[in-house]
């Protein structure tokens, strides 16, 4: 008789879980092992705002109890960087020199926010909201009424947005490229959702309008603690400057596995890499696309869930292809309400 | 806000577990918290056995530590991995981020962390080398890191850090650097789980004490004269101790060449009528028995203090263990009485051993004060008395009339208590033998003559069972009938109270009872006591049920044995899943 299979997936997302909770009912004597980088169990991201709304209770956000984990006997290692995979040894190497071997891998590690190189040096005066210690942070921060600029506009940034006019704070749009990311929109399209933004009460600026970012700048003593410098030399004060520019894959522990990567991990339409060994769903992958002859990225909870069911089934003897399980575009709806599939979560 | 917190740090021997555990109880103490502590330790002195440091801060009265530790902080991955579990849901596990060694899977404290636990993962050796331009103050780093995190004053540890290495000063400056090192990086880190420290104890004047150091200043308290003795674990402190504070009052310690020597010192200077002391443990008394059988024969006062360890022979001599009772009661050649008492706590040691000068002159005998590791290592805060309650002579007056040719040093008197001249005492000049004796002392082998003899030196003890001013059994809880009664003595009864409060709000009816006075016997108090449970349970240290045993003797009643010898304190949840038990069995029955 064989061991059991050992599964290893990293991240701890939507995918990843999904992936776990299938495997688990799957494959009922494998080992699963899921590796996080973050201190706590699963917890439902895009539910922070929340924490403007008097909930900060972490365990408020989790999506399964601590007690899931060790019920359906799924291995749950938190604050647990992976530093390299070695396809060929089947190990997975991780920061504080632990080897873990593994009969199958799937990566699940998502995207981290994304920062355009010329932001970068003022990073120590930028927010995060990216996890639930940021968002904590960020709530801290931000006085009764306080003002948040919102950098780029990403659909992760606008739900926070609706949130924080919610709750009596102020939102400045610095509007970009990014903005209503991951949605692609037409140049008539984007006017209109601009303009019902600011009928939610946000206060819109295009950057290009005025010269772009210069500099971001601490505010002086009895001013907001922030200030936005435009190249128009006009300021934009706030609390709380939050870039929002969409997410970047977190791959840099796959480069020396020998698996295809262009942005993110490059899959077939099963979400299998090169390695027969490896999968990849979320955030983190690229699928090839037969219609659109490339790799392309899909966003949204119910794609990313979509995308771990299926990776566990094909793990588990399936060889099933991902199918999008929700639109892409983005409505107004009785003209005054933004509708986006990506804040489908529920 | 109420405190009770746990806090327990893991390390190998020579990591500075012990001392940080050590300057973490002083400073929550200083701080205003009440602590109760107990550290466990290897027998080796460095280099591989396991050191864990446990303490319990609390703004309410407790009497033992938690089986769930609230914060675990691991020193070495190897010997913390099995005590990760011990750490409650919601509770903090702060270990070393980054291995030197490469491990295989499961090598790291990260890989046990349960989901219900909070990991943080911390770079100690890096810090602690930032800090000091070495690893090894990473155990105050670890310090430092806790104080952050729970937002705790800094000053009580900058306080007992620089007294710890007060004389150091390129050590004390690291360790303070170290500990400011590891509180920034607390400070900073974003806290998730659900230990919280609330306002300490406003104007608790206590003083942390190790049940050993209670133990010395009972001794000093009651004016001890002369200390003899020969180190053993985990008694030695108690004659470290004394060597310090000794000479500062005019007295005399000699560490003797062995246990023989040490007992017969300490009788010898009982008889010359000085305040006298040994310490030892388990091996140490088997080796005084016969020397004991002497002070008993010769009705001379002597005080022994014994710290029990694991055994038989060597055994784990770092374990706790309560399995010396039969030889502290009975081990000599002989019918030979002696006065026994255990104490239950840090305070019941101070006390216990300041009684125990009086009650060895009051009833002329050797008194043994029975301790054991888990008690004589264990750290609390203690209210002390304003002044010393202790009678500095007890000795029986003797009158001038007594002496002279027809002097009696062994008269056969209604309590059985001789009137003694000391050494030197014009009038008082007596025979004093091993052999048995007439009232004057002389050898005498006659029937009628030992008979006598021996009631005298049994029946003068019944007296201490009414001893004044000392605590010989008390009982808690529910009063009247009760469904199940705890009976308890030594270090265990700590467990057995915290377990009957827990059966009390799970809504049995339960009392518990400590008994300090083990020879003589209060067998009248205890038979009632049993009479009005149920069931009565005795946890206890040892496998044969010792104590039990002696219960059942004394009060012909019968209880339920529940014998561990498991090194450590019998686990509340234990006691508890025990009583639960019994009173399940009972109920059952009684339908």
């Amino acid at each position: 008789m064989s061991a059991p299979r050992h599964h290893v997936i990293i991240g701890t997302g939507v995918a990843g879980n999904q992936a776990a909770r299938t495997l688990r009912q799957r494959e009922p004597e494998a080992r699963i092992s899921l590796l996080t980088l973050s201190a706590l169990p699963f917890y439902n991201r895009y539910d922070l705002p929340r924490v403007f709304r008097g909930v900060h209770d972490w365990r408020e956000f989790l999506v399964d109890p601590p007690a899931y984990y060790e019920q359906q006997r799924i291995g749950l290692r938190r604050c647990t960087r992976v530093v390299n995979v070695d396809a060929k040894r089947k190990v997975v190497m991780l920061e504080h020199n632990e080897e873990l071997p593994y009969d199958t891998l799937l990566v699940a590690s998502g995207g981290r926010a994304y920062l355009p190189e010329e932001l970068s040096e003022y990073q120590p005066l930028l927010d995060g909201f990216g996890s639930f210690e940021q968002a904590m942070a960020m709530r801290r921060k931000l006085p009764d009424g306080g003002t948040v600029a919102i950098l780029g506009g990403d659909m992760i940034g606008l739900d926070l947005a609706r949130t924080l006019i919610d709750t009596g704070h102020r939102v400045a749009l610095i509007a970009g490229k990014q903005t209503f990311w991951p949605h692609q929109e037409t140049p008539e399209q984007r006017q209109k959702l601009l303009q019902v933004l600011e009928r939610m009460g946000l206060d819109v600026l295009e950057a290009d309008d005025e010269g772009g970012i210069a500099s971001i700048e601490a505010g002086a003593r009895g001013f907001a603690t922030r200030r936005v410098v435009f190249g128009s030399g006009r300021e934009c004060p706030a609390d709380v400057v939050l870039p929002s520019f969409g997410l970047v894959p977190s791959v840099e522990f796959m480069l020396g596995s020998g698996i295809g990567i262009e942005r993110g991990l490059l899959v077939s339409p099963t979400l299998r890499t090169t390695d027969e060994s490896i999968l990849a769903a979320g955030d983190v992958c690229q699928i090839w696309s037969g219609e659109e002859r490339r790799y392309r990225f899909y966003y949204g909870w119910k794609n990313v869930r979509v995308m771990g069911e299926l990776a566990a089934r094909n793990l588990t003897g399936e060889d099933e292809t991902f199918e999008p399980a929700q639109d892409e575009t983005l409505h107004i709806e009785d003209g005054a309400t933004i509708h986006s599939p990506f804040w489908e979560y529920a | 806000m109420r405190t009770d917190v746990q806090i327990s740090i893991c390390g190998s021997a020579g990591e500075g577990t012990i001392a940080a555990g050590d300057i973490l109880r002083n400073a929550l103490a200083a701080a205003g918290y009440r602590i109760i502590s107990f550290d466990a330790y290897p027998a080796e002195i460095r280099g591989f056995g396991k050191c864990v440091a446990r303490l319990r801060a609390t703004t309410d009265q407790v009497y033992s530590l938690k089986e769930k530790s609230d914060v675990l902080v691991c020193l070495n991955d190897e010997h913390s991995i099995p005590h990760v579990g011990d750490v409650r849901d919601f509770g903090a596990v702060i270990y070393e981020s980054k291995s030197l060694a490469h491990l295989s899977e499961g090598g790291h404290v990260s890989a046990h962390v349960r989901p219900g636990q909070i990991p943080y993962p911390l770079a100690l050796r890096e810090l602690s080398e930032r800090a000091t331009g070495a690893i090894r103050s990473r155990n105050l780093v670890a310090l430092g890191y806790l104080a952050g995190l729970y937002s705790l004053a800094p000053e009580p540890f900058l306080r007992i850090i620089e007294s710890k290495f007060k004389g150091k000063g390129a050590a004390a400056e690291a360790n303070r650097k170290a500990f400011e090192t590891g509180r920034a990086v607390g400070m900073e880190t974003f806290k998730l789980d659900m230990v919280v420290f609330g306002r300490p104890v406003a104007g608790l004047q206590s003083v942390m004490l190790s049940g050993n150091a209670a133990v010395v200043d009972g001794c000093l308290d009651a004016g001890i004269d002369n200390f003899f003795g020969y180190p053993i674990t985990p008694a030695t402190t108690i004659m470290e101790r004394l060597a310090v504070e000794m000479p500062k009052r005019g007295k005399r310690l000699v560490q003797t060449e062995d246990e023989i020597s040490a007992i017969a010192a300490t009788i010898g200077a009982g008889y010359t009528g000085a305040r006298a002391a040994t310490a030892t443990s388990g091996p140490g008394l088997a080796l005084m028995s016969e020397m004991l059988g002497l002070g008993i024969m010769a009705e001379v006062p002597a005080v022994l203090l014994v710290s029990q360890r694991g055994g038989p022979s060597t055994g784990i001599p770092t374990k706790t263990e309560q399995s010396d009772l039969n030889m502290a009661l009975y081990g000599s050649p002989g019918d030979a009485p002696r006065i026994v008492i255990a104490p239950t706590n840090v305070e019941g040691c101070y006390r216990c051993a300041g009684k125990a000068f009086e009650m060895a002159e009051c009833y002329q005998t050797p008194v043994i004060v029975l301790l054991d590791l888990y008690l004589s290592n264990r750290y609390e805060t203690v209210v002390m008395p304003a002044k010393p309650p202790f009678e500095p002579n007890c000795d029986k007056p003797l009158a001038k009339q007594e002496l002279g040719t027809g002097y009696k040093r062994f008269a056969l008197t209604p309590d059985g208590v001789s009137p003694r001249a000391l050494p030197g005492t014009a009038g008082g000049m007596h025979v004093v033998t091993g052999l048995e004796h007439n009232e004057f002392g002389r050898v005498n082998e006659q029937p009628e003559n030992h008979e006598a003899m021996s009631r005298k030196r049994h029946e003068k003890l019944l007296a201490a069972l009414h001893h004044p001013d000392f605590t010989h059994y008390k009982r808690f809880g529910d009063e009247g009938r009760v469904e199940v009664g705890l009976l308890a003595w030594g270090s265990t009864f700590g467990e057995c109270l915290a377990a009957m409060f827990r059966a009390r709000t799970e809504g049995l009816r339960c009392a518990a009872m400590k008994v300090v006075m083990l020879q003589p016997f209060p067998a009248k108090a205890v038979a009632e006591f049993i009479d009005q449970c149920d069931v009565v349970l005795v946890p206890e240290l040892n496998y044969q049920g010792q104590f039990a045993r002696l219960v059942q003797a004394e009060t012909g009643r019968l209880v339920h044995r529940y014998g561990r010898v498991c090194g450590g304190p019998i686990a509340v949840a234990d006691i508890l899943a025990e009583v639960q038990r019994l009173v399940g069995a009972h109920r059952q029955k009684a339908a």
